[in-house]
């Protein structure tokens, strides 16, 4: 076979200078160990928080989509009425509400409600929660049902699905209130809210108590009249924002939010926004760390392989003179790189498979993400980069063993 | 002699730089080598055998002039082409006998077959080589430093061998040999020249010279005497 005829496959790989690679491998087995830890630190991190990082984002984006598409809306500014100092939205402040809101768009929901902290006793228990009253439509509009009816009249409540587990309610179960006189009110469950998820930022229904307007009237009375707070949903959550500003400078009467205002605006966009700033800046730091940890490692590589190269001058030396190829020297010690990286790399990521599940378990309780694509991607980003730092910091030893002159080379010790 | 000559040196010489001043191993030396001849070079230590050596061998590249192999100027020739002359047409037999050390005697004697034919030795060409220079089987899987100095330089003549070049450099083959082994070395050497096998030899031996059909002395890196 000519040399010009050879394939390049036939150049790449020469299955002599593999196994003196090897057996110089296994010959330095402690020293291979020592710069193999540098790499598998390397790998294991960039792979393990990598993981973590994809693990967390993957499992709060399925909890806070649903509902970073709302404003809740709450009144901080006093009115006197009667003679009584008092906080609400007054009918009128809805309707300003409600026309900031359609200046923007006509793609909303907006629900008023009354809400406040009652105790609740249940059988010989007694419990926080929090009770909203708001008409049927808006029940309906706001929250789903996993079983039972709306409540209609006054005493049928619904309640989330997170306090009926606490607290061993069903359908049908009796909960007890008492009301700002004093009396004692029983209501019936009718039916069960589903779970907004832990990451809630609109209206969250885990521990709460919803009555008709009726009902909460009974128990808490009527304020005069006044709402305690307005969620507003868009149905395109990218107009939050807007709509957000626009009910600033209504309410407020300027874009920017200080202690004069009226309104106070929880905005669930921007929070996941900033959730999202988060998660980035933090993969952005631990990629930062990671990365520093992998050049840590090139460097200790890259000096075991000098160190490996300069042992060797002499073989290198007496390879050439009986005709070795100055690519099969650059070949013998990129494997020999390339070989630390692949198993260094692989142990690394094993690694990671192992600790991930870990964290994520206790960072929020859940190891399904681990199953996700974008945290299994991981195991073949943690491999590539790990066999490609190696042979970078292979690369300029293994250069240098190539080109060095066969004559001295084989003159030296 | 009218044939074309196996290596032919126009005023070559070596320079190497030194803090201390310029070292001249090689000082405009006119030299060729012709198919079939046994040329002994003699001379004392540091004149320059050992760089001439090596040029001839294509293992370095002289400061100035001309070397041609086969006729060719080896400076029109590229490292890879050079690699393959050392390879498929050079054997060279060194005092150090620079056996692999990582490798068993079978094992250095099969790799510059695997070099030229890209896989392993399934013939019996390795094992018959060793035999040839007097390995028993089990000393074939020996690595170097199993071995005496006399069986390693019988492993590092197989190997020179093992591509079947025409020609063989010796630089001090039996340097490191008490005169029992020298002789033993010689022999297969001389029986090598007789099978029509050009060879250079260095030597500081006059009874190893002996052998030779031609004896060059250098000096400080001037021939001298032919
Ligand atoms: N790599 C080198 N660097 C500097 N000087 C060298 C080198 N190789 C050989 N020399 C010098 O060149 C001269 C010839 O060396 P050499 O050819 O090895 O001599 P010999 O083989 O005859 O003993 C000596 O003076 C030696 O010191
Ligand atoms: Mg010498």
């Amino acid at each position: 076979m000519s040399e010009e005829r050879k394939t390049l496959w036939q150049r790449l790989y020469s299955p002599i200078v593999l196994s003196l690679a090897i057996r110089n491998l296994k010959l330095n087995k402690f020293r291979t160990i020592l710069s193999m830890i540098g790499i598998v630190i390397g790998v294991f991190a960039i792979c393990a928080m990598g993981m973590i990082g994809a693990g967390f984002t993957e499992e709060m984006n399925s909890m806070i989509s649903d509902t970073a598409d709302t404003l809740t809306i709450s009144p901080i500014g006093e009115k006197v009425i009667d003679g009584t100092t008092t906080t609400g939205f007054s009918a009128k402040d809805l309707r300003d509400i409600e026309s900031a809101v359609k200046s923007v768009t006509n793609g909303y929901d907006m629900i008023p409600m009354y809400s406040s902290s009652k105790y609740v006793y249940i059988g010989k228990e007694t419990t926080m929660t929090t009770l909203s009253g708001m008409d049927s439509e808006a029940i309906n509009t706001l929250v789903t049902l996993t079983e039972g009816t709306l409540p209609r009249g006054s005493t049928n409540v619904i309640v989330g699905e997170t306090f009926a587990e606490d607290n061993d309610l069903r359908i049908g179960s009796r909960i007890t209130m008492l009301s700002s006189t004093g009396q004692e009110v029983t209501c019936r469950v009718v039916g069960i809210m589903e779970s907004t998820g832990m990451m809630n930022f609109g209206f969250s229904t885990d521990s709460a108590v919803v009555g008709s307007i009726e009902c909460y009237t009974a128990i808490v009375g009527d304020n005069h009249g006044l709402y305690d707070k307005v969620i507003v949903r868009a149905y395109d959550p990218t107009e939050l924002t807007a709509i957000d500003n626009a009910i600033e400078k209504k309410m407020n009467g300027k874009e920017d939010k200080d202690s004069d205002d009226t309104v106070y605006i929880l905005n669930s966009y921007e929070i996941m926004e900033i959730f999202d700033e988060i998660m980035s800046m933090s993969t952005i730091f631990t990629t930062i760390i990671s990365g520093i940890s992998l050049l840590v490692a090139a460097v200790a590589i890259t000096n075991v392989m000098l160190m490996s190269v300069k042992e060797r001058t002499r073989e290198v030396g007496i390879l050439r003179s009986i005709g070795t190829f100055r690519s099969q020297i650059l070949q013998m010690f990129l494997y020999e790189a390339g070989m630390i990286g692949l198993i260094g790399s692989i142990i690394g990521t094993v690694l990671a498979l192992m600790a991930a599940p870990l964290f994520l378990y206790g960072m929020i309780g859940s190891i399904e993400a681990m199953l996700s694509v974008g945290v299994l991607m991981y195991v073949p980003i943690g491999i590539l980069i790990g066999l490609f730092v190696c042979l970078i910091s292979g690369l300029y030893p293994a250069w240098k063993a190539a080109n060095l002159n066969p004559v001295e080379a084989m003159s030296t010790d | 002699m009218d044939s074309i000559p196996v290596v032919e040196l126009h005023d070559v010489s070596k320079i190497y730089p030194m803090p201390a001043g310029d070292v001249h191993a090689l000082n405009h030396v006119n030299f060729s080598i012709h198919v079939g001849e046994f040329v002994a070079i003699m001379g004392p230590s540091g004149s320059g055998k050992s760089t001439l050596m090596n040029i001839i061998g294509c293992l370095d590249v002289p400061t100035s002039g001309i070397v041609k192999i086969n006729g060719m100027s080896t400076s029109d020739m590229k490292d890879d082409e050079l690699t393959i002359h050392r390879r498929d047409n050079i054997g060279f037999i060194f005092q150090k006998y620079n056996l692999i050390s990582l490798l068993t005697a079978y094992e250095n004697v099969e790799y510059p077959l695997i070099l030229k034919y890209g896989r392993h030795d399934t013939t019996t060409r390795t094992a018959d080589l060793l035999r040839m220079v007097g390995l028993t089987d089990a000393q074939m899987q020996h690595t170097p430093y199993e071995l005496s100095g006399g069986q390693q330089q019988r492993v590092s003549i197989a190997r020179a061998l093992a591509n079947d070049p025409t020609f063989l450099l010796c630089d001090e083959p039996t340097g490191n040999l008490d005169s029992k082994m020298s002789t033993q070395i010689m022999e297969l050497l001389k029986d090598l020249h007789s099978k029509g096998r050009t060879i250079v030899m260095v030597t500081h031996n006059p009874a190893t010279a002996e052998y030779a059909d031609r004896i060059v002395i250098i000096r400080d890196g001037v021939i001298v005497n032919e």
